[in-house]
């Protein structure tokens, strides 16, 4: 055949042969380019800065493809042989790389290294494959026009493969199944190829199973695809989903966009990196710098450890105990790099212990006190969230709270549900609790309220704020006092056990935004 | 009659009996089957302590083992139910000494044992307990020791906010979606809710009306009650024929009525006195300071929470498993003759007096050497019942209302599930449902010899397909459904037996030394009536 031209195949057979290589060309020029864009825009879905990202990988690519090239100088013996068992490679590899990185994302605490392995790896298989290819036509074309040829199927399958990702592939398939797919045309090449060529014929059965063990684990990777990244979700999110998964408590997704990165809980914004020091500091501050000397810290919720990192910046805070029901919460923003560099490695901290556990139930179980207790639960929007804002649960607190301890707890936004945050602060003083309440604007929540509760008045914003802080200061904390006309107090019933009027307020105030 | 006299050919066909009884509770407690589910998976479960053979042994039993122990005490408790337990409190708090308590089953709490699993507590019956009147002191107190009301505002009641029933409370599935609350009206036309506006208005007068004895004319314990005529009559008629009388056709004010009955009763329209079906909504006046009146007292093990403060409450010896079979009314005592299940033996009991905290069929056969007319026996009918609990990976929510407390079909046989777990604090996305079926339909005894008949993958079928018909896709998430089968589950108040003669006749004492006490004597099988009548008991007993 090819390059055994003189062994007697008849000429037409050699042409078909070399239509059928040269349409392979065309394939893998295609596939190549899909992974070198899917790597791209993993890399600024997950790490952000697109630019960067893209200009890197693909740098970091065509490199990688000219070790591919100089290292298929080394490439000696049955050269269909090698081609075919490339091919298989970079499908395997090529085909896996979208969902393995979605799911090490959350697992490795270097991303990066496993990003750019994967690009490395990638380019220097599809580096291999247009060298050797040209080596097996050779014999049966003049140099020229074999040169002309490949690089007009590459360069042809680049352009379809640039078109098609953006408007066809990433809309419509998603990205896993993009790579997915891709995977396995690179492995068709291969079975094709072993097929039509007969002097394959002694290592056919040889390479048939390694070919049919890839293009069944791609299939089955392709089957597993919703359950790695819900296909479905990701349009339902303005900005890119990069991580998502569903607990046994909650649905987790984390968005970015070029900005900012965003957690959501059941679809539920929980902050927006870009903002998220205005809430967390306004949520520790005003209570905790009012505090003197050592104090032991008891954090609800909070399990993305963004309200201990502002916690952490008091040297005088002696321990801080973080409950939040969702073990798979606080591993992420205790293992990923891009977590932990916003949450300052609050949760890794020696003085932080995190207990997994419902907050009712470990406050009605604990026997220490603490001195200020931050209460930063999801908002009240189903039945067994509004427990945890019952009277019931704040008599709780009273009993885990020091003498001249200070509570504060997120209580929705004072503007949009005007009822709601009020029915937080009347359920607070029905169970015994002198309350302060105050609100900021946060911008991916708009105005936004919490209230302090302490036994007997006694909060003042004379003391010293810890230095670094980007919005709380003193002049900050006067303001965030007044309370305009269309957020001042309005009456409403003590949010019970056994009435849940605060879960009916909130319905009631959310729902023109939310339907 | 047939205590030693009885020959050893009787004896050894006795034990044979006992035995294949045991036999048939084994099998049925531990032979888990294979229910066909759809998706071709076996739901695991049994059907629970199959109660109901001790008691028919003593219906049917024809030999006895030989006498092996004779016990004598002052006081014996017979029946450990909650009358039973409430006797027990009560003769505790009076510094009564020498009492002892039998109980035929594995242990007390009659109607209101609950079960167990890692998901939640459930309860096997009664489960809930509407906040009682203020006038109801025993009981208000009895709260009081117990930690369910907390303290007293100008006389009314704080209670714990840990037992009232957590809000939603309840929902109705009616036409595909699940309202608010169990009275229709979802779908329902303006003569249906002007007659339902109308019926509730009525009930709203007879809760406030007064009989020219000065007292309600409903209340609780229904002995207290007004004597006067001109509501005591309405006993004598059902609440259909009331109901039918005073203009009330429409069809989901009948359906809800009838579902209260069922709920309360287990009895139909027919099968329920007007007196008592207007029992249901007019006599409860109860009043916390941090709740509403309509407000209900409810845990995850039902009323097994209150069971069980009455069984920790009480300090007298209980021998469980130990069934009396025969009473004598003798010169030197009361002699009650007990079969030992465990070991298979009898027991004597002799005691100075006998507290019956017995239903009236059982005291059918217990009181036959006693021979003291009782005209009771014709005037009770029970109704079966059947309550399962299953266990869910997920729980059934569905368009409309979230999952409540009380969740009811409309339309159904079922009277629906309640939610377990709703009172833990805690949501999980695992929960147990209790789910409740009264037979209410013809003859009570021919419906016991069919749910006697059926077996654990009968039932299974039963529960999945009324559970589906709200909850289609439900079938997979269940892990487990575990059924108890109450062949004489309550008393149904029909026409004529509330301010019958019999059931005061009943109540009297005989000679001196058998008392009696059991909501079966009230005629409405609730806790504070099964509550009430072993304090009136229990005061008998010591004023005699």
């Amino acid at each position: 055949m090819v390059n055994g031209a003189g062994d007697g195949t008849p000429v037409h057979e050699k042409k078909q042969g070399q239509g059928l290589l040269l349409f392979s060309v065309f394939v893998i020029a295609t596939c190549g380019l899909i992974y070198e864009l899917v790597a791209g825009t993993m890399a600024s879905y997950l790490l952000g800065d697109s630019v960067t990202q893209f200009s890197t990988v693909i740098g970091v690519y065509l490199f990688s493809m000219g070790i591919g090239s100089w290292l298929s100088g080394q490439v000696e013996g049955d050269l269909l042989k090698w081609f075919i068992r490339i091919e298989i490679l970079v499908g395997l590899v090529g085909g896996c790389s979208a969902p393995s990185m979605f799911l090490l994302f959350e697992h490795v605490t270097y991303f990066r290294i496993v990003l750019y392995s994967f690009v490395v790896l990638t380019g220097i298989l599809v580096g291999l494959e247009i060298p050797i290819l040209m080596r097996i036509l050779k014999s049966g074309i003049e140099f020229k026009d074999l040169v002309a040829r490949v690089f007009t199927f590459d360069y042809i399958g680049a352009l379809l493969a640039s078109l098609i990702f953006p408007l066809l592939l990433v809309p419509y398939l998603g990205l896993i199944r993009t790579s997915l797919v891709f995977g396995i045309f690179n492995i068709a090449v291969a079975a094709y190829l072993l097929y039509y060529f007969e002097e394959t014929l002694r290592y056919r059965r040889r390479l048939l199973v390694p070919i049919l063990a890839s293009v069944f684990a791609l299939l089955a990777g392709f089957v597993y695809a919703e359950r790695i990244m819900s296909y479905s979700e990701t349009l339902a999110f303005q900005d890119k989903v990069i991580y998502s998964k569903s607990t046994h408590y909650q649905r987790m997704v984390l968005t970015r966009n070029n900005r900012e990165l965003k957690l959501f809980l059941n679809g539920n914004l929980q902050f927006s990196s870009l903002d998220e020091y205005r809430y967390h500091e306004a949520l520790v501050h005003p209570g905790l710098h009012a505090l003197k000397g050592s104090k032991k810290v008891l954090v609800l919720g909070g399990g993305d450890g963004l309200a201990v990192r502002e916690v952490l910046r008091y040297p005088d805070v002696a321990s801080v105990t973080l409950v939040d029901l969702d073990p798979a919460m606080t591993q992420l923003f205790r293992s990923n790099e891009m977590l932990l560099e916003l949450n300052n490695r609050s949760l890794l901290s020696p003085k932080v212990r995190v207990v997994n556990d419902d907050a009712f139930n470990w406050v009605r179980r604990d026997t220490m006190r603490f001195d200020f207790i931050i209460i930063d639960f999801p908002d009240p929007s189903n039945y067994s969230l509004g427990k945890l804002y019952s009277s019931k649960f704040y008599e709780e607190l009273q009993h885990v709270l020091s003498d001249s301890g200070i509570i504060v707890v997120q209580a929705t936004s004072p503007l949009i549900a005007r009822k709601s945050y009020w029915c937080v602060g009347h359920t607070m003083e029905a169970a015994g609790f002198v309350i302060v309440p105050y609100h900021i604007y946060v911008p991916s929540f708009g105005e936004w309220g919490y209230i302090m509760g302490m036994r007997n008045f006694g909060w003042h914003t004379g003391a010293q704020l810890p230095r670094g802080l980007r919005f709380v200061d003193k002049d900050v904390m006067k303001s965030m006092l007044l309370f305009p006309p269309d957020m001042s107090e309005v009456a409403t019933e003590v949010n019970k056990l056994n009435n849940q009027a605060l879960v009916n307020y909130f319905e009631d105030e959310w729902a023109p935004y939310v339907h | 009659m047939f205590i030693d006299g009885a020959g050893s050919k009787d004896r050894r066909r006795f034990l044979k009996q006992v035995l294949a009884l045991a036999g048939v509770s084994f099998a049925g407690r531990y032979v888990t089957g294979c229910a066909d589910a759809s998706d071709g998976r076996v739901i695991p479960g049994d059907i629970v302590g199959a109660g109901s053979s001790i008691g028919h042994m003593i219906r049917d039993g024809r030999a006895i083992p030989a006498l092996t122990e004779e016990i004598r005490t002052g006081i014996l408790i017979i029946g450990g139910g909650i009358s039973g337990l409430s006797a027990a409190r009560w003769l505790h708090k009076k510094g009564t000494e020498n009492v002892m308590m039998v109980e035929m089953g594995e242990e007390t709490g009659g109607n209101s044992v609950f079960g167990q699993n890692k998901v939640s507590a459930y309860p096997w019956a009664a489960h809930y307990l509407p906040i009682p009147d203020v006038a109801n002191t025993s009981l208000i107190e009895f709260l009081g020791e117990i930690g369910v009301i907390t303290g007293f505002v100008d006389g009314v009641p704080i209670y714990n906010e840990y037992h009232l029933c957590h809000d939603p409370e309840e929902r109705l599935y009616i036409d595909g979606y699940w309202q608010e609350g169990l009275v229709p009206k979802f779908g329902i036309t303006r003569e249906d809710e002007a007659q339902i506006a109308r019926f509730m208005k009525q009930a709203e007068d007879y809760r406030a009306a007064k009989g020219v004895d000065g007292k309600y004319a409903f209340s609780i314990p229904l002995d207290t009650s007004s004597a006067d005529e001109q509501f005591r009559k309405l006993d004598q008629i059902s609440f259909r024929q009331f109901l039918t009388e005073n203009g009330y056709n429409a069809k989901p004010l009948l359906w809800y009525l009838e579902y209260c009955c069922k709920d309360d009763y287990g009895a139909g329209l027919d099968s329920t006195s007007a007196w008592a079906g207007l029992h249901y909504f007019a006599s409860r006046r109860g009043k916390a300071t941090n709740a509403n009146s309509s407000a209900v007292l409810t845990w995850p093990e039902g009323n097994g929470f209150l069971m069980q403060a009455l069984r920790k409450h009480n300090p007298y010896p209980v021998r469980t498993g130990l069934a009396a079979f025969n009473i004598e009314n003798t010169e030197n005592g009361v002699h009650v003759d007990c079969y030992d299940a465990g070991r298979k033996s009898t027991v004597r009991i002799v005691a100075e007096k006998v507290l019956m905290c017995t239903p009236q069929n059982v005291n059918k056969y217990l009181l036959k050497s006693v021979g003291s007319e009782r005209g009771i026996y014709e005037h009770v009918q029970y109704a079966p019942w059947v309550v399962a609990n299953i266990t869910c990976t997920g729980v059934p929510e569905g368009k409309g209302t979230a999952l409540c407390w009380d969740n009811v079909v409309y339309g159904r046989q079922s009277v629906g599930y309640v939610f377990a777990n709703h009172q833990n604090l805690v949501r999980k996305n695992e929960g147990v449902l209790t789910w409740y079926l009264p037979f209410t339909e013809g003859a009570p005894k021919e419906a016991r010899k069919a749910i006697y008949s059926k077996t654990i993958e009968d039932w299974k079928k039963l529960v999945v397909e009324d559970l589906a018909y709200a909850h289609p896709g439900i079938e997979p998430l269940i892990t487990r459904i575990d059924v108890k089968v109450w062949g004489h589950g309550m008393i149904q108040p029909v026409p004529g037996y509330v301010w019958g003669n019999a059931r005061s006749e009943a109540m009297q004492a005989i000679d001196g030394r058998i008392f009696f006490a059991h909501s079966d004597l009230s005629g409405i099988s609730i806790f504070e009536e099964a509550f009430s009548q072993g304090v009136r008991a229990a005061e008998e007993v010591l004023r005699t």
